[in-house]
C-alpha cells in the first residue's frame, strides 16, 4: 500500500537526525547495527499534498512516511488515542483522520487541507514527514506500548522471561519485542531486546551447527525456533558475536577499540604510579559507587513520578466529584482514600535495599517530616496550575487531603526510618 | 542552564562512540523559547510545537536504538568474559592443561582489565540511560511552563517505558560481573593499607575510568541544590565516599581525532 507520494528530501529530519544515516528513520541505529536489517525501511513516503495548507498544524495526515506498514493503528479516531494526551495544543498535532480523506489504509493522499502552512514547497514536505513520524510514532503506538508494557510488567522483567522471543504480541504483526518502542511494525526493521536467556538459546544453535563460523544465520534462526525471531536479528547478532570472540585479547569488542589505545596511555600514568591491582581496585570502587548512585536516582524518578500520577488521580477525581456534586467537600474526602489502598502497594514493591536508600536520601534531603507538609503543598499546587481547570475550592481539597492520609509514598518512608 | 552545562560536559568527557547518541537538550531548549515567544500567533508557534514533538520522539528513538544495541554487545561480552576465564583457569591454572604460573598470571591479569572495564561500560551505559531520562525530564517540565501545556506527566510515564530507561538487565550484568571479579580476584588486605595512603591521581586522557569518575561528579553536581526545587526535583546526592571521587583529578580532556 504504496502511496502515491513523492519521495521528498526531508531537511527537516536531517537537522535532528544525529543518527548517521540521517536520511532514514530515526529509529535505525550506529554503524555498528547491521543496516541491512534496518534499511528496507528508508525509502520516505511522503504524502503528496496539494496545495493547501492551512496555517498552524491544526491537524495533520496520518500518513506513514517511514514506517510503510504500521497502518492499522493510524486509523484510529483520534479521540481514542488521544484519550491519554488530552490536551488542546496536543489535539492539534494528532488530530488526524478526521480532515484525511482516507483513502488507503494509512497513506493519505490529499489531506493537504491540514498541513501546515509553507511558502517553501520543502518546507512543506517535510512537515509532512515529520507529522508522519510524528503521528504514527508516539500516538497510536505509544498507547499501545502504554497496554502492552503494562502487560508486561505484570509478567516481570524482561530478562525473567523464558529464552522465547519475549514479545508480549501486542499488535497483529508481532516482529518486535515487547519492550520495543513500536514506532514500526515491519519485519524488515525490527528492535529486538535480547536477553541472556536468549543469547544461550542462541549459543546452543551455533554450536551445534559446529561454531560461530560455521554456523549459518538460516540454521541458527531455525534451531532456535523462536516466535518472532527472524533472520535480521540472527544475522547481526551473529555478526556481533563473531567479532567479540575474536578480538578477546586487545579489546572486549569494536566499540572499546579506540577507549584501549587510549587507555594504555592513562593507565601509564595510572598505573606506574599506584600499581596496577590498585588502580583496577580502584575504578572498581568508584564504577560500583556509580552504578549504586545511579539505581538510587532512578528509583527516586521513579517515585516522583508515582507520586505525580497519583496526585493527578486524585485531581482528576476530586474534579469528577465537584462536578456532580456541586459544592459537597465532604463527599470529596470520602472518596479520596480509594485510590490509596491500591497505590499503597506500590512502595511495597520495593526491597528493602530500596527504602533503605530511600531512608538514606531522606535524613539528608529535605523530605523528612519537617518539610513534608510545605513540599506537598508545593507539589500540589505545581499539579494542580498544570491542571488549568482548577478552582481554588478544589486546590483546597486536595491539600487537606494530602495532609490527612494523602502521599502514602512519603508517609510510609518516614515511618520506616 | 546548569544541566545544559553539565550535559554538555558528559558529552565531550564520553567515550567517543557515543557522543551524538545523547540528548539534543540545547536543541529542544531553544525550541521551547520559540514556541513560548513566537510572534506570529499561529504559524510560528505551532510550527516549533510540531518541531519539538518530532524532535523529542526522533531522540526516544535514537535512545532506544542506541541502548538496545549497546545491551545486545553486553549480554555476549559478558557471556564470552565468563568463558574466557574458564578457559584460562582451565589451560593455565594449577589443575589445568599446560598449567603456568606466569601464563596464569599474565592472562589473568589481562582478563581483569578487561573485565573491570566492562564493568565499567555497562556501568556508563546506565548513567547514559539516565542522564537522558533526566533531560527529558527537564525539558518537559520547561516546555509545561514556557506553553502552559500539560505535556509533561503523560509523557514522561511513556518514557519510563521505553526500552532504553529500562535498565534492569544491564545493572544485573554489572551486578554478576562484580560478583565474577569478587570471586576470582579476591580483594587482599594490603590494598586497605594503600587507600588510606592515596594521593591525588592524575586521570589523563579518556577511558572508562575517567568517564566513570566525570559521570560521578557530573552527577553530583546536577543534584546539588537547585533553584528549582520542587516537587519533582532531586534531593541532592549523597555520596558516601565522595573523598575518593574528588581526589581524582581530572585533565582537560584530550580531543580525539
Amino acid at each position: 500500500m504504496s502511496s502515491p507520494l513523492p519521495a521528498l528530501t526531508s531537511p527537516f529530519k536531517d537537522k535532528y537526525t544525529t543518527l548517521p544515516s540521517s536520511s532514514s528513520s530515526p529509529s535505525i541505529a550506529t554503524s555498528d547495527m547491521h543496516v541491512s536489517a534496518l534499511t528496507h525501511v528508508q525509502r520516505p513516503q511522503n504524502p503528496t499534498f496539494s496545495s493547501q495548507s492551512s496555517r498552524g498544524v491544526a491537524s495533520l495526515p496520518p500518513v506513514n512516511s517511514s514506517f510503510p506498514q504500521s497502518t492499522a493503528s493510524l486509523n484510529h479516531t483520534p479521540g481514542n488515542e488521544d484519550a491519554s494526551w488530552s490536551l488542546d495544543q496536543l489535539q492539534k498535532f494528532l488530530d488526524l483522520p478526521e480532515n484525511a480523506a482516507a483513502p488507503a489504509p494509512n497513506q493519505l493522499a490529499e489531506s493537504g487541507t491540514d498541513v501546515m502552512a509553507s511558502e517553501d514547497h520543502d518546507k512543506k514536505t517535510d512537515w509532512h514527514e515529520w507529522a508522519d513520524d510524528f503521528i504514527n510514532v508516539p500516538d497510536p503506538d505509544w498507547s499501545r506500548v502504554l497496554d502492552d508494557t503494562n502487560v508486561l510488567d505484570s509478567k516481570l522483567k524482561v530478562s525473567k522471561q523464558q529464552p522465547q522471543f519475549h514479545q508480549n504480541q501486542p499488535a497483529p504483526h508481532g516482529e518486535f519485542s515487547s519492550n520495543t518502542y513500536p514506532s514500526s511494525t515491519t519485519p524488515t526493521k525490527p528492535r529486538m531486546r535480547w536477553t541472556p536467556e536468549l543469547h544461550e538459546a542462541f549459543l546452543e544453535a551455533v554450536n551445534l551447527l559446529g561454531g560461530s563460523e560455521r554456523a549459518t544465520p538460516k540454521g541458527i534462526l531455525k534451531l532456535m525456533n523462536v516466535e518472532g525471531l527472524t533472520i535480521y536479528h540472527v544475522k547481526s547478532h551473529l555478526q556481533k558475536y563473531r567479532t567479540a570472540r575474536y578480538m578477546p585479547e586487545s579489546s572486549e569488542g569494536t566499540s572499546e577499540k579506540k577507549v584501549t589505545s587510549i587507555e594504555k596511555m592513562k593507565s601509564i600514568d595510572l598505573k606506574t604510579s599506584i600499581g596496577i591491582t590498585e588502580a583496577l581496585r580502584m575504578q572498581m570502587e568508584v564504577q560500583k559507587q556509580l552504578h549504586e548512585q545511579l539505581e538510587i536516582q532512578r528509583n527516586l524518578q521513579l517515585r516522583i513520578e508515582e507520586q505525580g500520577r497519583y496526585l493527578q488521580m486524585m485531581f482528576e477525581k476530586q474534579k469528577k466529584v465537584e462536578n456532580e456534586k456541586s459544592g459537597a467537600p465532604s463527599s470529596a474526602l470520602d472518596e479520596a482514600p480509594s485510590p490509596l489502598p491500591g497505590l499503597k502497594h506500590l512502595p511495597c514493591n520495593n526491597d528493602k535495599s530500596d527504602s533503605e536508600a530511600l531512608q538514606q536520601d531522606h535524613s539528608r534531603t529535605g523530605i523528612d517530616p519537617g518539610n513534608a507538609g510545605s513540599k506537598n503543598e508545593k507539589g500540589t499546587a505545581d499539579v494542580s496550575m498544570k491542571q488549568k481547570a482548577l478552582e481554588t475550592e478544589s486546590t483546597h481539597h486536595i491539600e487537606k487531603n494530602d495532609d490527612e492520609s494523602g502521599f502514602p509514598v512519603l508517609k510510609r518512608a518516614r515511618t520506616e526510618k | 542552564m546548569k544541566f545544559g552545562k553539565r550535559l554538555k560536559q558528559q558529552i565531550e568527557e564520553t567515550l567517543p562512540a557515543w557522543r551524538d547518541k545523547f540528548l539534543s537538550y540545547k536543541e529542544l531548549k531553544k525550541l521551547v523559547r520559540l514556541i513560548s515567544s513566537a510572534e506570529s500567533p499561529e504559524f510560528g508557534k505551532a510550527d516549533a510545537g510540531a518541531e519539538f514533538m518530532y524532535l523529542l520522539n526522533n531522540e526516544i528513538d535514537k535512545f532506544n536504538a542506541f541502548f538496545m544495541e549497546q545491551e545486545e554487545d553486553f549480554i555476549i561480552r559478558h557471556k564470552e568474559l565468563q568463558q574466557r576465564i574458564k578457559r584460562v583457569i582451565d589451560t593455565w591454572g594449577p589443575g589445568g592443561t599446560k598449567p603456568s604460573e606466569a601464563e596464569y598470571k599474565d592472562e589473568m591479569a589481562k582478563v581483569r582489565k578487561d573485565m573491570v572495564d566492562f564493568h565499567g561500560e555497562m556501568v556508563l551505559l546506565v548513567n547514559y540511560s539516565n542522564i537522558n531520562y533526566t533531560g527529558l525530564a527537564k525539558i518537559l517540565k520547561k516546555y509545561d511552563k514556557r506553553t502552559g501545556g500539560l505535556l509533561r506527566l503523560p509523557f514522561i510515564q511513556k518514557v519510563l517505558q521505553q526500552p532504553f530507561f529500562v535498565t534492569d538487565l544491564v545493572s544485573k550484568l554489572v551486578k554478576e560481573c562484580e560478583n565474577t571479579i569478587d570471586q576470582v580476584f579476591p580483594v587482599e588486605v594490603e590494598a586497605e593499607i594503600v587507600k588510606e595512603q592515596r594521593e591525588a591521581i592524575t586521570v589523563a586522557g579518556k577511558g572508562i575510568f575517567r568517564n566513570t569518575v566525570a559521570a560521578l561528579l557530573s552527577m553530583q553536581e546536577i543534584r546539588r541544590g537547585s533553584s528549582t526545587f520542587g516537587h519533582f526535583s532531586l534531593p541532592p546526592l549523597d555520596l558516601p565516599d565522595s573523598d575518593l571521587i574528588h581526589s581524582f583529578q581530572l585533565n582537560s580532556p584530550i580531543t580525539t581525532v
